[in-house]
């Protein structure tokens, strides 16, 4: 009688499993390639058709403060657009579609901690975003002159940017019970946040009621620290409000965490 | 020795005249329920969507831009920005019902049925023609909440709005024919619809593009319908409004024709 084959003995991993970590990174990042025209393409055009509308519309010279044209002034911000919104998509749609079809189950009984696989999630969308947000940034460099002053406030601000709305984007996967509530919360929520943002116009040309409430929007200060960084021109202190909305990224990232420990609507 | 009551004999099969009129309105029914039934991505999303456009615009633009025809520039955007939702529901609502059911493969419960090429092709045109009326009326109500809007030629608006819908339902049925999966009707969405539809003159009087632009954007059918339907309401329109009511009409025939000639030869459709 030949001896048993002897059994591979259980891997062993400490505080955080990389391996399973890594894995369901990549599965993300994956999700994101295979629908390269969508999710690639769609962001490139849509910038490049407000860029288009824009400069046909208010002339491509036009200064909108001392020495700032007005389609330098729109391109870092609808750069940040991509970037949000990528991150916003590519999470929530993730979350939601493993909800759908079950496939998160495969998560939750794998051996990875709650902030595994809150972690997976959210890197895997920002990695997305932070691919859209250049590509998006090469095409526009094509047509409009984009100056570079401070790389590392523009990495920095891209990153809390795509943390946000990564964040948030999970946040609604796991709320939303059906497309149509992600569709809810999209319209509702995530767009006017990131288009009433400055992106478009300079707060002071709003009335007193539209700055008052702007301030309340936390993408208004990752956009004008973002564009700040690229241009030199901004309308708030970049430092104050990074730690602004470092702060909302934190107290975000612990609700959503606490979400998927106690496996709120994941869970039976 | 058999007896066969009156119940058990076999049902005579449906007589059917000229037109499947059942079979028509069912398909029909169907396409309508499709897009009822999850109003919020159908319906509320393009009125958030468009008043947000409405917004930016506006406060960006407002004060800047010189609008034609003597009105202020909301004014003048907002018929576009209702022709623009009118446009991408309609295409959306056709290309995503077919490339849907040729995914999961239901496209077959479709073509077994007694319905003709042309029955099937004005069931889906329809629905996305009824898709795009209604978004429009939709859209264009919350609208009328923001910016007086004029009603130079309702008729016109009307026609402009049916033929908008239907010119962009065919586009829709012929890209999801043509499509073998959903990033394929992406493409087309990102890289032929967006682009008609932002370039055609909805944002900017078509005065304002260069020379050579100004003759080619005479080319773009998405122009005389969005021309056409602002001429409705503003009574100024950079083009002739019946040169683009003629022109939108032929072109809708032209894609009639194409679209019905790809489900009578089954093009991607049956194996």
């Amino acid at each position: 009688m030949p001896p048993p084959a002897t059994l591979t003995p259980p891997r062993r991993y400490g505080r955080v499993n990389w391996l399973g970590l890594w894995s369901h990174y990549r599965r993300g990042i994956h999700r994101f390639l295979d629908f390269a025209w969508e999710s690639l393409g769609g962001p490139c055009v849509f910038t490049l058709m407000f860029l288009a509308v824009f400069v046909v519309a208010f002339g491509a010279e036009r200064e909108i403060a001392p020495g700032v044209t007005y389609t330098s002034f729109i391109a870092p911000g609808l750069v940040m657009f991509s970037l949000c919104y990528t991150a916003f998509e590519m999470a929530g749609f993730s979350v939601l579609d493993d909800k759908n079809n079950r496939t998160i189950e495969d998560l939750l009984a794998a051996p990875l901690s709650p902030l595994e696989v809150m972690a997976g999630y959210v890197l895997s969308a920002m990695a997305s975003a932070m691919m859209s947000g250049t590509l998006v940034g090469l095409v526009v460099a094509l047509f409009v002159g984009l100056p570079v002053q401070a790389p590392l406030t523009i990495l920095g601000f891209a990153l809390l940017g795509t943390l946000l709305f990564a964040l948030l984007g999970t946040l609604v996967g796991l709320w939303a019970d059906k497309w149509d509530h992600y569709s809810f919360a999209d319209s509702f929520l995530i767009l006017p946040l990131g288009l009433l943002s400055g992106t478009f116009f300079p707060i002071a040309s709003l009335p007193e009621l539209g700055q008052a409430l702007i301030a309340f929007n936390p993408v208004f200060y990752v956009i004008d620290g973002f564009r700040g960084a690229f241009i030199g021109y901004a309308e708030t202190v970049a430092w104050q409000g990074f730690l602004l909305v470092a702060l909302l990224d934190l107290l975000l990232a612990c609700l959503v965490w606490r979400l998927f420990a106690r496996g709120y609507k994941i869970k039976a | 020795m058999e007896m066969r009551s009156f119940s058990d004999r076999p049902p005579a099969p449906r007589v059917i005249g000229a037109v499947n009129w059942r079979g028509l309105w069912t398909l029909y029914l169907k396409e309508v329920r499709r897009f009822l039934n999850v109003y919020t991505q159908t319906l509320m999303a393009p009125i958030v969507t468009t008043l947000l456009f409405l917004a930016i615009f506006t406060l960006a633009l407002g004060r800047a831009v010189q609008s034609a025809g003597g009105v202020g520039y909301a004014e003048f955007l907002a018929p576009g920005l209702i022709m623009m939702a009118i446009m991408q529901n309609a295409f959306a609502n056709t290309s995503s019902s077919l490339v849907i059911a040729k995914v999961q493969g239901n496209i077959v419960d479709m073509l077994m049925p007694p319905l003709s090429a042309s029955e099937l092709a004005l069931a889906h045109a329809a629905g996305g023609v009824t898709r795009g009326v209604l978004v429009g009326l939709a859209v264009g109500l919350a609208m009328w909440a923001f910016v007086p809007m004029g009603l130079h030629s309702p008729g016109l608006i009307l026609y402009f709005a049916v033929s908008a819908s239907l010119m962009l339902a065919l586009l829709g049925m012929i890209g999801g024919i043509w499509a073998e999966k959903f990033d394929h009707i992406a493409a087309v969405t990102n890289f032929v619809i967006t682009p008609l539809s932002f370039l055609s003159g909805t944002f900017y009087s078509i005065e304002r593009l260069p020379d050579g632009w100004e003759a080619i954007a005479h080319f773009n059918p998405f122009f005389y319908l969005i021309d056409g339907f602002r001429y409705g309401f503003i009574g100024h329109a950079d083009g002739l409004p019946g040169i683009g009511a003629a022109v939108v009409l032929g072109v809708n025939l032209a894609l009639w024709l194409l679209a019905y000639r790809m489900i009578a030869t089954g093009y991607r459709l049956k194996a």
